[in-house]
């Protein structure tokens, strides 16, 4: 099972903020989430920053990258600070 | 006729009760234009070297731009340079709000505030006339009381009882924004300075309006249409960041020891906006309005920023919101530096615990942190200490190794050793340890939608000089840094997202490439992009041509920003700053941040070299005869 956080305008989107999952990879995640949100969800996750445990998934192998049980994995859309 | 600017600027000197007004060459509003950039020439100018800074010989120079109050979206910042209390090096705090607009209204670009009145005075500007007016009964008051007392409808700038008592890192509030850093606010009450109020009904002329209206509504258009702008800037403000940044372990806890905090939630934008946010509120003409409301004592008020959620919540280990939003309104009342008091209190909390100072304030505990704030801007016991900065803390006290500062200035909420890049900037930032002044380049290492490893060296010194020069340029142009965060399209980030192919060339790009960044800005080409394809990340050029007349090219646009960097490490080099003093504490170069990640430490050494070289500095950090040149620098 994988831990999904999802943040900022995510969470208003889908009213989680969490939730538990199985899933083998992040584009399962993606599955999992477009089936239960819907197409606009869909089009929100395209710019969302995924990180697994902390790191890019740019920087690991993108949606193939492989999960494990108890990994997290974070949503963030494009956002700003200061 | 001049386009832009109003043509004047205003110089009162307190010492000898004396009020000028005049025009500045064209040659200097040309290679310096305004702001930041025009502060930093004039400060050079005015102030000999070696000055005291809290000294009659010191200048408080308020600057603005062209474009402020001509429409130009999130355009509308002033910038206060002086030379800092707290380091001794030159200081241009940036602040949103109206002032700005206001003191054009008036007639004036800037007003140069110099010497030093005998009592309590606040000037009063308006297209009258200028009055130095007694302030003897405002002296005392909080800042929001101050603001009160002044003539309604005028732009304000005012400092609180920190400033009045000196306290180094003393800021000034205008209406609800704050100029912050590095004690701009000190000098103001060095001089018996309390307020300023500027007004008037005079508007700055545009070069071609048709051509100025379009270039500003594509403007707002891209910012209304990019998420970050327009979505979660104003849902929920800077403070949005906190989880991210916990995330990537960039989020400064317990004073710098780590980079995530276990309570991030609890102190975070979602947090704030679901149980405490009245409603967003922004700076005149701005369409992101990431500013927040929220309520204090039943009062409505503002709300917190990334920078103070960070400081006063996860580096002091607080996970109560509420506390932090009261703590907020205090500083604001008080008139103090939230980044900098962060970092007292958290200095103070460790070093306690070492057994280094004697103190009740501890990580966690929030009961009396209050008093503490108050002690600090009153100077009273502890807090007198505190007052000075923590590069003074743990010279008297001990714990040198974690006062995290960087040429005195307090370091910002973003822990660098996930995030090298960010700490090379902290290093060399002109002004001190400012996370905008390095380049903001943790952005594209942790927290932005395009990152690259946050740990290797590879490229970093090039990101650092190219972003810094960016942000010098868009500072002196009069523009919000925020209007930066559209520069990814959207199309490019789901592309980046999408595909393995894109996101490797993109990161390894910016990494390979990255130094390469910093080179092509000599190269006589200058930019390499065409006109079009740059002028969409910065409409900022479009704007100020067509409203000055002064055609700007993309070359110029990054050579003003190296200009403007360039002039501000000439006024530091000429106060004998130099190589040993880009440092920072060794709890970022020495102490890893993870035990399991051996990389997770700032091997600053290593990128020195290559950022002195990037740009045309010498190996002891001083700017060349050739580069001053190049960029038309007169000493």
């Amino acid at each position: 099972m994988v831990l999904v956080k999802l943040y900022a305008t995510l969470r208003g989107f889908t009213g989680e903020k969490e939730i538990s999952m199985k899933a083998d990879t992040v584009e399962d995640v993606f599955s999992s989430l477009v089936s239960s949100y819907g197409e606009d969800f869909q089009k929100k996750l395209e710019s969302a920053t995924v990180l697994v445990n902390g790191q890019n998934i740019a920087h690991l192998k993108g949606r193939k990258t492989r999960l494990q049980d108890g990994d997290t994995v974070s949503l963030f859309p494009p956002l700003g600070g200061g | 006729m001049a386009y832009g600017y109003m043509g004047k600027v205003l110089e009162v000197n307190l010492s000898e009760n004396k009020i000028d007004s005049y025009s500045l060459p064209d040659k200097t509003l040309e290679l310096y234009v305004g702001n930041k950039g025009l502060g930093a020439r004039l400060l050079y100018d005015l102030v000999p070297p070696g000055i005291d800074p809290l000294g009659g010989e010191n200048a408080l120079i308020v600057t603005t731009a062209p474009l402020t109050g001509t429409g130009a979206p999130s355009s509308n910042r002033f910038n206060v340079t002086t030379k800092s209390p707290l380091t001794g090096a030159i200081v241009d705090s940036n602040c949103g709000g109206n002032f700005g607009i206001h003191l054009k209204r008036a007639g004036y670009d800037a007003l140069i505030v110099r010497g030093k009145a005998d009592d309590p005075v606040y000037l009063d500007i308006s297209d009258e006339g200028v009055q130095i007016k007694d302030a003897r009964d405002l002296w005392g008051l909080d800042t929001e009381k101050t603001q009160e007392q002044l003539p309604d409808k005028t732009g304000k700038m005012v400092i609180g009882p920190a400033g009045e008592n000196l306290v180094k890192f003393a800021c000034i509030v205008s209406e609800e924004r704050v100029a912050g850093r590095s004690g701009v606010g000190t000098v103001m009450g060095s001089k018996n300075l309390k307020a300023v109020s500027a007004g008037g009904n005079k508007k700055p002329a545009i070069y071609n309006e048709e051509l100025f209206k379009e270039a500003c509504k594509e403007w707002r258009d891209q910012l209304r249409s990019h998420p970050a702008t327009s979505e979660e800037l104003p849902q929920y403000g800077t403070s949005i960041f906190i989880n991210r940044t916990s995330a990537t372990h960039t989020l400064p806890t317990r004073n710098f020891k780590y980079g995530q905090f276990k309570d991030a939630d609890k102190i975070s934008g979602e947090t704030l906006a679901e149980e405490y946010l009245v409603k967003n509120i922004g700076c005149y003409g701005c369409p992101m309005r990431c500013g927040r409301q929220v309520k204090v004592d039943e009062k409505p008020v503002k709300g917190p920023e990334y920078e103070t959620l960070g400081m006063l919540g996860s580096n002091l280990m607080i996970s109560d919101l509420q506390a932090i939003n009261e703590w907020n309104r205090q500083a604001d009342l008080l008139g103090l530096d939230t980044i900098s008091l962060g970092n007292a209190l958290g200095f103070v909390m460790e070093a306690g615990e070492d057994g280094f100072i004697k103190t009740d304030l501890a990580f966690g505990r929030s009961d009396n942190i209050s008093q503490a704030i108050e002690d600090i801007a009153l100077r009273r016991g502890l807090g007198d200490d505190m007052a000075e900065g923590v590069a003074h803390l743990a010279q008297k006290y001990g714990g040198e190794d974690y006062a995290m500062h960087s040429k005195g200035l307090e370091l910002a909420a973003y822990e660098p050793r996930t995030a090298v890049g960010q700490g090379l900037g902290y290093a060399v930032a002109n002004r001190g340890g400012c996370h905008l002044g390095a380049g903001y380049v943790v952005f594209l290492e942790s927290n932005g939608p395009i990152t690259v490893d946050p740990y290797t060296t590879k490229g970093k010194p090039g990101l650092a000089v190219f972003n810094q020069t960016v942000l010098e340029a868009i500072s002196t142009l009069g523009s919000c840094n925020f209007t930066n965060y559209a520069v990814f399209p959207e199309f490019l980030l789901k592309m980046y997202n999408r595909s393995r192919l894109v996101s490797k060339v993109v990161n390894n790009s910016l990494m390979l490439g990255g130094n390469q960044f910093g080179k092509f800005m000599y190269s006589p080409k200058g930019a390499v992009l065409p006109k079009k394809v740059f002028h969409h990340p910065f409409p900022h050029i479009k704007a100020h041509s067509h409203c000055t007349g002064n055609e700007m090219s993309p070359e110029d646009f990054l050579k003003l920003g190296q200009r403007v960097f360039n002039m501000c490490r000439l006024f530091n080099a000429r106060e004998g700053f130099s190589r040993r003093d880009d440092t920072l504490p060794r709890r970022l170069t020495n102490e890893l941040q993870r035990q399991e990640e051996p990389r997770s430490r700032v091997p600053l050494d290593e990128m020195l070299p290559t950022f002195y070289r990037l740009r045309g500095w010498d190996q002891n950090g001083i700017p060349t005869e050739r580069t001053l040149r190049k960029l038309g620098i007169e000493k």
